[in-house]
C-alpha cells in the first residue's frame, strides 16, 4: 500500500539561489500523524510549499525529486488542482478571511465538495468546534487568535483531504488553546482518517502528539524516527540550540 | 467588539412594506421631476433640490460604472483605474455596430457587453503575473491604449465634433425622452444589482471575496485565483461597456475626451464615499457623486446684485465654488466614515442593536 504522502530525493531553490531543500525523502503513512521539526531557516515551511504547490508564488522552484499523494506525481502541479486531489492545509499565521463570515469561510473550503455534501460538511466541522457555530454569522477577522486557528482547520478539513498540512498551529497561541487543537485534530485523525503532516516549533508538544518525526537542518533531513526515538536523540537538541550548547556531540 | 448577529430578523410584511414604497416612489419620481409638483402641490426648484430628470438618469448609467467597479475593485480586491476605457469601449462598439452596421439597438447592447468583456479580459491579463501597484499601472496603460483607439476610429470615421447617436429604439419604444431612458435605465440598474448580488452569493462570488482577504489562504483551500480574476474582469467591464454605450446613447454626441482619466477617477471616488465591496453603497456613492453638486448649487443664492464684492465673486465663480464645497464634503465625510456609506450604515445598525440589548 503507498503512503499517502511520498517525497523522493526532493531540492528546491529559490531564485536559483542555493538550495533550500536537499535530497530530501520524506513518507507520510495512512492515517498517521508526522511531525516535521527544525529550528528557523531549517526548510519546513519550503517544504510544505513543495508539498502543496504554493512554490511558485515565492519564486522558489523543485529541481530534483518528486512528490507522490496516494501513488500520484504531484509535484509541479498547481495548488488549487492538489486540494482537489485530496492535499489540505492549514497556514501558517491564519490566514482567515477576514471580511467573510465564519460560515462563509468554511462554505469556501467546502466548494470542492459536491453540493449535496456542503452541509454534513459544516455539521462535522460545528461538531467539532462548538464555538465556531456560536460565532457562525461573525466576521472571521474579528475572532480571537484560537478561534481563527479553529477556523482555519475546519476549513481544511471540511473539504475531506487525505493529507492535511498543519503549519505553526501554535504560533501566537496560549499553550491550553494549544493544547484543545491538537486534541482536536487527533479526533480528526481518528474519525476521518486523514493522514497529517503538522510543522511545529514546539517539538516537545508535535511529539507528544505525533508518532513519527523527522527532523531538518539546512534543508536536510537528519534525523527520522519514531516520536520517542526523535525525542530521545541528542541531536535534536544540537539542531534547536546551537553545536555548541551540547557537549560531547561530534559535528556532522 | 461586534455583538452577534442577534436581531430579529425583518418580518416579510414590512420587507414587502418597503419594497414597494420604493417601487412606487421611483416609479413616481419621474412625474414629480418633470412636473415639478407634488401630487398637485407645486414644488419650487429648491424644494425639488435643484434636480432634473436628466441628472437622475445620468446618475443611472454612473451606477452601472460604480456598480461594476465595485464588484472588480471592492469584491475580487482587484483596483483598476480602467474603467473610463471599458465605457469609451462600450460607446465605440455602440458606434461600430449601431451607426456603422446598422444592427437593433438590443443587438448592439449585446455586442457592447461582449466587447467589453473581451477588452475587459484582456486587460486582466496582467493580474496574472503582477501585483498590487504594478497592475494599477498595468491598468493605466490599457485606459491609454483604448484612448488612443478611440481617438483614432473617431477621426477615421466621424471627425473633430465626435461620433453621434441617434436615439435608440427597442421596437416601437423609442428613448427620446428623459422619462423614457429612466423607465429603461431603472428596471435594467435594478437588473444588474440584483444579478451581481446573486453572483457575489454563489460558490464563485465567494471564492472571488476570500480570494480579496487572502489570495494564498484561497488558493490553499482550492480556488483557482487566475481564472476568477479574469472572470471577474470581464463581467465587470461587460457592465461598464453597457453603461459606456448608453452614456453615449444619452448624451447622443461624445468625444474621445468624454472618457479621460478623470472620468475614470470619479467610479473610484464613487465607490470609496459609498464603501468598498457593497453593492448598496456603489449605489449610493454615484447618487452622492452625481447629484450632490447640483443640490450644492441650487441651495446657494440664485442671484445677487448688491452682494458687494464678495458676492459678485461668489455668483462669478459659482462652479468652482460649488466643486469646492463638493470635495470639502468628501473629504470631510471620508474622515468621520472612512468605509463609506456603508461603513456607516454598518454601524449604526451595531449600534442600535447593542442599544436595544440594554437592560
Amino acid at each position: 500500500m503507498s503512503p499517502v504522502l511520498d517525497i523522493q530525493g526532493l531540492s528546491v531553490a529559490y531564485n536559483r539561489k542555493g538550495l533550500a531543500l536537499e535530497d530530501v525523502h520524506m513518507h507520510v503513512p495512512k492515517g498517521g500523524i508526522v511531525a516535521l521539526l527544525g529550528a528557523n531557516g531549517a526548510g519546513k515551511t519550503t517544504l510544505i510549499r513543495a508539498v502543496t504547490g504554493l512554490l511558485d508564488l515565492h519564486q522558489g522552484h523543485i529541481t530534483a525529486g518528486q512528490v507522490r499523494l496516494s501513488g500520484q506525481i504531484v509535484s509541479g502541479l498547481p495548488a488549487h488542482r492538489l486540494v482537489r486531489l485530496g492535499m489540505g492545509q492549514v497556514p501558517e499565521g491564519r490566514l482567515v478571511f477576514k471580511h467573510l463570515s465564519v460560515e462563509e469561510n468554511l462554505r469556501v473550503g467546502a466548494a470542492v465538495l459536491p453540493r449535496a455534501q456542503v452541509q454534513d460538511g459544516l455539521d462535522a466541522v460545528y461538531h467539532l468546534f462548538p464555538r465556531l457555530l456560536e460565532r457562525r454569522q461573525q466576521a472571521a477577522g474579528w475572532m480571537s487568535g484560537g478561534e481563527q486557528q479553529m477556523l482555519a482547520l475546519g476549513r481544511a478539513m471540511i473539504a475531506k483531504p487525505k493529507l492535511l498540512l498543519v503549519d505553526e498551529l501554535s504560533l501566537g497561541l496560549a499553550p491550553l488553546i494549544v493544547r484543545d487543537i491538537y486534541k482536536q485534530l487527533l479526533v480528526i485523525g481518528e474519525t476521518l482518517g486523514t493522514a497529517m503532516l503538522v510543522v511545529e516549533q514546539n517539538a516537545n508538544l508535535a511529539l507528544s502528539f505525533a508518532q513519527s518525526a523527522y527532523l531538518l537542518k539546512q534543508g536536510r533531513v537528519v534525523l527520522s524516527g519514531s516520536a520517542a526515538e526523535v525525542a530521545a536523540n541528542p541531536l535534536m537538541k544540537s539542531s534547536y540550540l546551537g553545536e555548541a550548547k551540547v557537549a560531547g556531540e561530534s559535528t556532522p | 467588539m461586534n455583538t452577534t448577529n442577534s436581531q430579529p430578523p425583518a418580518t416579510n410584511f414590512s420587507a414587502w412594506g418597503w419594497l414597494i414604497f420604493w417601487a412606487g416612489a421611483l416609479a413616481y419620481l419621474p412625474t414629480l421631476l418633470t412636473e415639478r409638483a407634488l401630487f398637485g402641490m407645486a414644488l419650487s426648484n429648491t424644494q425639488l433640490l435643484n434636480l432634473g430628470l436628466t441628472q437622475i438618469n445620468l446618475m443611472l448609467i454612473s451606477m452601472l460604472g460604480a456598480l461594476s467597479l465595485n464588484y472588480l475593485t471592492g469584491c475580487a480586491g482587484l483596483i483598476s483605474i480602467g474603467h473610463a476605457a471599458f465605457f469609451a469601449t462600450g460607446a465605440m462598439a455602440a458606434a461600430i455596430f449601431d451607426n456603422q452596421l446598422g444592427w437593433p439597438f438590443p443587438l448592439v447592447l449585446l455586442a457592447c457587453g461582449l466587447s467589453g468583456a473581451l477588452v475587459g479580459t484582456l486587460a486582466g491579463l496582467p493580474s496574472l503575473r503582477v501585483r498590487g501597484l504594478y497592475f494599477v499601472l498595468s491598468t493605466l496603460a490599457v485606459h491609454y491604449v483604448v484612448a488612443y483607439v478611440f481617438l483614432e476610429y473617431q477621426f477615421k470615421f466621424f471627425d473633430v465634433v465626435g461620433i453621434p447617436y441617434a436615439a435608440p429604439r427597442i421596437g416601437d419604444f423609442e428613448l427620446n425622452t428623459p422619462v423614457r431612458w429612466y423607465a429603461f435605465l431603472l428596471p435594467l440598474v435594478v437588473l444588474v444589482y440584483l444579478g451581481l448580488k446573486a453572483s457575489l452569493q454563489s460558490r464563485e462570488g465567494l471564492a472571488m471575496r476570500a480570494m480579496r482577504d487572502h489570495e494564498l489562504a484561497a488558493t490553499s483551500v482550492g480556488v483557482d485565483v487566475r481564472i476568477l480574476r479574469l472572470k471577474a474582469f470581464g463581467l465587470s467591464s461587460a457592465i461598464a461597456s453597457v453603461g459606456g454605450a448608453l452614456f453615449a446613447y444619452y448624451l447622443s454626441n461624445v468625444t474621445s475626451e468624454a472618457f479621460n482619466i478623470s472620468f475614470a477617477i470619479q467610479f473610484i471616488a464613487m465607490i470609496i464615499i459609498g464603501g468598498m465591496g457593497s453593492l448598496p453603497g456603489s449605489l449610493v456613492g454615484a447618487a452622492i457623486w452625481l447629484l450632490l453638486p447640483s443640490i450644492i448649487g441650487g441651495l446657494s443664492p440664485q442671484s445677487n446684485e448688491d452682494g458687494g464684492f464678495i458676492g459678485k465673486m461668489l455668483v462669478e465663480n459659482r462652479a468652482q465654488l460649488v466643486q469646492l464645497i463638493f470635495s470639502l464634503l468628501v473629504i470631510v465625510f471620508l474622515i468621520f466614515a472612512p468605509d463609506g456609506v456603508a461603513g456607516l450604515a454598518r454601524n449604526l445598525k451595531n449600534r442600535i442593536a447593542a442599544w436595544r440589548q440594554r437592560p
